[in-house]
């Protein structure tokens, strides 16, 4: 697999050079709420198959966070921030 | 002349020489024998498609010759047959088929079950394509990237042509061929084309150019990874044509794998190209017009005594040639080679006596590669014969043009051959009809199936000789369409070694701290820590251990987290990410602080030190070091806060000064308070020592008084020197790991990922008093707060063990005989007397076990008593010194 990432910083990169920061829940990262939807935010992942709202953090790169949309199933990415 | 060695005797090598043609030359016939059978075997493709010519070359088994160039010095040896592959006394093993049959180890030497690890042994000693080399150090093979618009696979003429279209398109292009170009070409129109073309390719500097460079596989993104002799090239195109032609069909007929028996255009380029003699006496299969061509020069070559071919082309066969209209070849007959063909024509069946047997059935795709690219960010452009098999010269370019431009080619369904009735259908894993009738009979009905049970297609080849065969004996058995489908294609398409996949991976980070040179110098012993490599010890640990209780010790702990952070919302971030009180810290003190996650799961651990209103210093683990950034960063852009962040833990460097006389080593060299007044306990402050401006931390990991001290990277050396030679008269040592190991575990400290899982909670490791829940909010509060109802089934406890010894870390405890916990840290503490250790206890019986019986990887058995932790200066007395 050779996914390159369109970094909105330094361009074209390996998707090795970021980590993953897992699926962007709803309400997006880090939204406060009660128990039990923090309960689901946490665990309750989606797991879509299809297009899905991720963040990556490139760590050997300019080390910032980006938000993209990656299709889980053709590893199409896309709505790159 | 040059020669390499084979066997014990000298080769000699003439110019374009393949280890195989040198060797055919040199009067070689049987180049293997096969897996299971031990059947001689002898050149047959000449493309390197088949399996035949494998042997061992310097050492690596299983390797190509017929497209390996032969270089002078080379050591060359079959990997199979005994006493030697000429005279093989295995090859009695074809006459016990009946007692192997397809499958066989499945159902026979069961029974009684110690049967089978004998056997097993046999039949692993007699099957196989020779020994993988164990011993054998992988060399350093590196790996490179091409970031390239196109790559092209393959450097026939369709290839070369696509490659330079899209040159001239301005785009940059890799083109590999998995030989020399054109190699494996015989003399004529075509091979002038290539090579004309190829003068071009190199000359072009938009196209790079790799010979002998095997591409094994189209990986989503797309991926091309190509295996060549400097090393792994790792392609990363915009689009993909492949052109990887087409092979010669594999004929199929009792007797098929003989030696004397040669598929066409490798027969063609072994005279035409290398000038083999093939024989005396020639039968020709002639079933495909493509194949005329070759005709001409094998005539030259060696006598033809018949030709088979259709009505429709026997009318093409040059005059003076005896032709067999429509005859089919019945077997094959011969033990060692070939010595004579049965041919079944409408005259009725007749045998020749010939020492050659050369099929031109027609053309296979070479689709492997091309069935691979399914992923959708993969574009693929096909052309040549691997798109149409058998389309001429000028066509071919014509559809390289098309490739090189980028233009969908649709890949035809290829044709299959006859259904194969008797002979070898896969050679690499000698897999004959008989055994796939069978495997048919015993209810493996379609391609799937049929390749898994009898393995056929799944040897070296990956099915380029057998997989048209594999599918139209199921067609002829099976109206169903599913059942007969191609199997699905995976990489590697080529043998590919391990080594060279892994090329490059032996070049790990290896991070230093600035006293690196140093630990080596005064004879540390060094242990990977994460990314790390960190001082285990200097010498003896008892010694470094009393250094730190007794006298004063210093430590190189720069490979901490340690990160700087400031802005106008500095204070409210943090009070809103650690679980501890950060808004009522002073200036110039320091807390300890846990990190949870969102799930309320403790994942680091280090300092919060504030200097002014909204200016912090933060520590964090080592492991933790650099995941730690994006940990922050994450939270203050999520939250908006106003925060700027400078991750320090490579630019300074920290020397942990520990000890009842670390004060006096300290006023030693600053002009500096360091009293316990100006500097209690958890204090924080500027100061300056040695000369080096130093940011000292008051913290107590190892119990007792102890001074961080973080300075710049590059006056560590300076420091370090500083402090050992300023506390000579102290007694000071430096320490490493395995003292800081036992010091911290009798203050009961706990290494967050030793001692703690992925999901402790503070209250499990009874470290409940660092989180304030009062607060209003803080990252895992609202975890922390469902799961305050239940009940931990699990805790972190301190144990004791009496006595001058203890068990091991990850000693199991048992109360009874039921499990339950196990050790994370345990030692022998020297000052106390007896062994301390941390543990991992399960409710039992309703409550958690108090004594526990620990038996531990050496097989002893301890008995602990459950210990509040600290184990040593209960009061913290030293450490508030």
């Amino acid at each position: 697999m050779a996914l390159m990432f369109p970094c909105p910083q330094c361009g074209s990169r390996p998707f090795t050079e970021f980590w993953c920061g897992g699926e962007l829940p709803d309400g997006g990262h880090g939204a406060a709420g009660d128990i039990e939807a923090d309960y689901a935010r946490v665990w309750l992942k989606r797991n879509v198959c299809g297009d899905q709202p991720e963040r990556w953090f490139h760590h050997a790169g300019c080390r910032r966070w980006i938000s993209l949309t990656r299709h889980t199933v053709t590893n199409l990415i896309h709505d790159v921030v | 002349m040059t020669s390499f060695e084979f066997e014990g005797r000298q080769i000699p090598i003439e110019l374009g020489d393949s280890i195989a043609t040198a060797l055919y030359r040199s009067g070689v016939r049987t180049f293997s024998r096969s897996f299971k059978y031990h059947r001689p075997r002898g050149l047959y493709c000449g493309t390197g498609d088949c399996p035949n010519c494998s042997m061992t070359v310097e050492g690596e088994p299983a390797v190509r010759t017929c497209v390996t160039p032969a270089t002078p010095g080379l050591e060359v040896h079959r990997s199979t047959g005994w006493p030697s592959a000429d005279i093989d006394v295995f090859s009695a093993l074809w006459w016990l088929r009946p007692f192997m049959p397809v499958g066989f180890y499945y159902k026979s030497m069961h029974k009684p079950a110690a049967v089978w690890p004998i056997a097993e042994r046999f039949i692993r000693q007699l099957a196989g394509l020779g020994d993988v080399p164990l011993n054998q150090a992988p060399d350093d093979r590196e790996r490179r990237y091409h970031h390239a618009d196109v790559c092209v696979i393959g450097a026939g003429i369709a290839g070369l042509t696509a490659a330079l279209v899209a040159a001239d398109r301005d785009e940059t292009v890799v083109v590999c061929d998995e030989g020399r170009v054109g190699s494996k070409i015989p003399p004529g129109a075509l091979d002038s084309r290539i090579t004309a073309s190829l003068a071009q390719v190199r000359r072009d500097r938009r196209i790079t150019l790799i010979e002998h460079g095997t591409a094994f596989g189209i990986y989503e993104g797309p991926l091309v990874p190509i295996v060549a002799a400097d090393g792994l090239h790792l392609v990363l195109p915009k689009r993909v044509v492949v052109t990887t032609g087409a092979a010669e069909r594999h004929g199929v007929f009792a007797g098929n794998d003989l030696p004397g028996v040669w598929l066409a255009r490798g027969a063609a380029v072994a005279v035409g190209r290398h000038g083999l003699g093939l024989g005396n006496h020639a039968v020709v299969v002639m079933e495909t017009e493509y194949a005329l061509d070759n005709l001409a020069s094998i005539q030259a070559a060696v006598r033809i005594d018949a030709v088979l071919a259709p009505s429709a082309l026997a009318a093409r066969i040059p005059t003076g040639l005896r032709v067999i209209v429509d005859g089919k070849v019945e077997r094959a007959l011969g033990r060692a080679r070939l010595r004579a063909v049965e041919i079944r024509s409408p005259q009725g069946v007749e045998r020749i006596g010939c020492d050659t047997l050369i099929l031109a059935f027609g053309l296979v795709p070479r689709d492997n590669l091309v069935r691979q690219a399914t992923a959708a960010s993969v574009t693929v452009a096909v052309g040549g014969d691997v798109a149409t098999p058998g389309l001429g010269l000028e066509a071919a370019i014509a559809s390289g043009r098309a490739a090189g431009r980028g233009e969908p080619t649709p890949l035809e369904e290829p044709t299959l051959p006859a259904a194969p009735c008797a002979g070898f259908v896969c050679l690499c894993e000698d897999v004959s009809a008989a055994d796939l009738d069978l495997a048919w009979a015993e209810g493996y009905q379609g391609t799937e199936l049929l390749k898994r049970y009898s393995t056929a297609t799944m040897g070296p080849c990956q099915g380029a000789m057998c997989h048209g065969h594999l599918r139209s004996f199921v067609a002829a058995r099976s109206p169903v369409p599913i059942l007969s489908v191609a199997t699905t294609a995976r990489p590697p398409a080529r043998p590919v070694r391990l080594q060279d996949v892994a090329a490059g991976a032996r070049y790990p980070l290896e991070w230093h701290t600035g006293l690196h040179e140093r630990h080596l110098e005064m004879g540390g012993i060094m242990e990977w820590a994460g990314v790390w490599k960190r001082v285990e010890r200097y010498g003896d640990v008892m010694e470094e251990y009393r250094a730190v209780r007794e006298r004063v010790s210093i430590m190189d702990v720069s490979t901490l987290g340690k990160y700087h952070l400031a802005g106008r919302d500095a204070t409210a971030f943090l009070e809103r990410l650690y679980p501890c009180h950060v808004a009522n810290l002073k200036p110039g003190r320091s807390r300890y602080a846990l990190l949870l996650n969102e799930a309320g799961y403790v994942f680091d651990d280090g300092l919060v030190g504030r200097f002014g209103a909204e200016e912090y210093y933060l520590t964090f683990t080592s492991s933790g070091a650099d995941a730690m950034e994006s940990w922050l960063r994450d939270w203050a852009e999520s939250w908006g806060h106003t925060v700027r962040l400078a991750n320090q833990t490579g630019t300074l460097g920290a020397i942990n000064v520990a000890g009842p006389r670390a004060r006096d080593l300290l006023v030693k060299l600053s002009d500096d308070p360091v009293d316990s007044k100006t500097i209690p306990y958890g204090g924080l402050a500027r100061i300056t020592i040695a000369g080096v401006s130093c940011l000292l931390l008051r913290v107590g990991f190892v119990g007792e008084l102890s001074f961080e001290l973080h300075h710049p990277r590059l006056e560590t050396v300076k420091l370090w020197d500083a402090l050992l030679e300023a506390g000579r008269e102290l007694g000071v040592r430096p320490h490493g790991l395995e003292a800081l190991r036992l010091l911290r575990l009798e203050k009961g400290h706990l290494i967050v990922g030793q001692d703690t899982d992925f999901d402790s909670t503070p209250a499990k490791l009874g470290l409940e008093w660092a989180v304030k829940m009062e607060k209003s909010e803080f990252v895992g509060r609202t975890a922390l707060l469902r799961l305050k109802d239940i009940e931990p089934n699990r805790i972190l406890r301190a144990f004791t063990f009496p006595g001058n010894d203890v068990p091991l870390e990850g000693a199991q405890l048992l109360e009874g005989t039921d499990r339950v916990g196990y050790l994370t840290s345990s030692r022998y503490s020297p000052v106390l007397g007896y062994g301390v250790a941390l543990a991992w206890v399960y409710r039992h019986r309703g409550t958690f076990p108090t004594t526990v019986e620990a038996i531990d990887g050496s097989g002893r058995t301890m008995v602990g008593t459950v210990a509040e932790a600290p184990f040593y200066d209960r009061e913290g007395g030293r450490l508030r010194a």
